[in-house]
């Protein structure tokens, strides 16, 4: 169950559009991902909206990304990458 | 979206306005009757002749009926006899397909035989011009409706039209009949009528399958029989368009529910939702449930743009 630590860099935080680019990702892998805040340990569930939202993450927010599954490694690079180009508003 | 236009070119020809006209209008024919098989209305809009006879005829577009009121035949009368036909002279008979007068004027006799001669039809109503237009325009606009036909059904919700459309065999005609037996209304099943009415999208059905819905392994039933007189309907204007597709189809599902979608049918856009399918996912319900969003929206409330908000601030905030 490989987990990694990512931060949030843009801006404006994981906000709304960010958080659907984010759950359109998490949502094409098989593999269970689920985030947690460093700092508060509110956890979520990548494949769900509402739940990522409750993260109320702004930038600078630490996060463990977590995935249990067949595509476990693709999709801990994905998620990973998806945090470091700031949901493509870097 | 690409539709197969029944009428071309919606025309009429003044015969048939005479004709077909509503009652309240009670059209009768004054002069130019020669004139009125041959000559056709075009455009559902209508014209006033007023500075066209007075010499500024500039704009006289053909197809329009043509409007004369009481300021106009006042103007007539007060003119020199040999005036009064010069007036129609002056004007391209050929761009006018017939002139309308209103309140039960009488025109002046000259004018009256010019018109006569040269076969331009002169009708007259017994209503003021305000109600004139409006009478027309609404005759017309119906009239000349461009028309299409569509594979889809068309489900009366809450008092609106909702279309529903999706590829053959995606449950279109099952998602009604379980709408229908939650009180929504049928009106078209299959083969939907539509037709551009002013601004308005109306859509019906073809005489021929009225009151029917196909289900595959029931057949063809009658939804009056079936339902009563309360599940079904003439005619309604379309407001919402709900597109069925099927689940592995999809590229990319909207998650947030703020991207507005729309279709074009003649011309009109109507707001759209694309629904995914698949087993387990009870359509009728999420049709419903979408209309009522749509409702909600049309109200000024957007749930998902409220969260955003109330997120957004979460998050700055912090």
């Amino acid at each position: 169950m490989p987990e990694r630590k990512v931060k949030i860099v843009n801006q404006l935080g994981l906000h709304a559009r960010a958080a659907a680019q984010l759950v359109k990702l998490a949502s094409k892998f098989q593999s269970s991902i689920t985030l947690k805040r460093a700092d508060n340990s509110v956890v979520a569930d990548a494949k769900s909206i509402l739940s990522v939202l409750t993260l109320a993450a702004p930038k600078g927010t630490e996060i463990f990304v977590t995935v249990e599954g067949v595509d476990e490694e693709k999709a801990l690079d994905a998620i990973e990458e998806i945090f470091q180009n700031g949901f493509g508003e870097l | 979206m690409q539709l197969n236009l029944q009428n071309e070119n919606p025309q009429m020809t003044v015969e048939e306005f005479v004709k077909k006209s509503p009652a309240e209008l009670d059209i009768k024919v004054l002069a130019g009757d020669l004139g009125l098989s041959k000559r056709k209305i075009t455009s559902e809009r209508i014209q006033k002749l007023g500075l066209a006879l007075a010499g500024f005829a500039h704009y006289i577009h053909s197809g329009r009926i043509q409007i004369v009121g009481q300021s106009e035949i006042q103007y007539l009368n007060q003119l020199e006899p040999s005036k009064k036909k010069e007036v129609l002279k002056n004007l391209d008979l050929t761009q006018i397909c017939c002139i309308l007068i209103t309140k039960s004027l009488e025109p002046p006799q000259e004018f009256k035989e010019f018109a006569q001669q040269n076969e331009i039809p002169i009708l007259q109503t017994s209503l003021l011009s305000s109600g004139t237009i409006t009478a027309v325009t609404s005759f017309l606009q119906e009239e000349l409706a461009p028309v299409a036909n569509l594979h889809g059904v068309l489900v009366a919700m809450y008092g609106i039209g909702v279309l529903i459309l999706g590829k053959s065999g995606i449950g279109k005609s099952e998602c009604a009949l379980d709408l229908l037996t939650r009180g929504h209304r049928l009106i078209a099943d299959d083969s939907v009528i539509i037709k551009k009415v002013g601004n308005r999208l109306m859509g019906e059905s073809p005489e021929l399958t009225y009151e029917h819905l196909e289900i595959r392994g029931l057949g063809i039933l009658n939804i009056r029989e079936l339902f009563g007189i309360s599940s079904v309907g003439k005619r309604k204007r379309i407001i919402l368009c709900i597109k069925l597709k099927k689940w592995d189809e999809f590229q990319e599902i909207e998650r947030l529910g703020c991207e507005l979608r729309e279709e074009d049918f003649l011309g009109i856009k109507i707001p759209e939702v694309v629904l995914p399918v698949s087993p387990g996912r009870n359509i009728s319900t999420l049709v419903e449930t979408a209309v009522k969003v749509h409702l909600l929206r049309e109200e000024g409330f957007d749930a998902a743009q409220l969260l955003i908000e109330k997120h957004s601030a979460m998050v700055s905030g912090e």
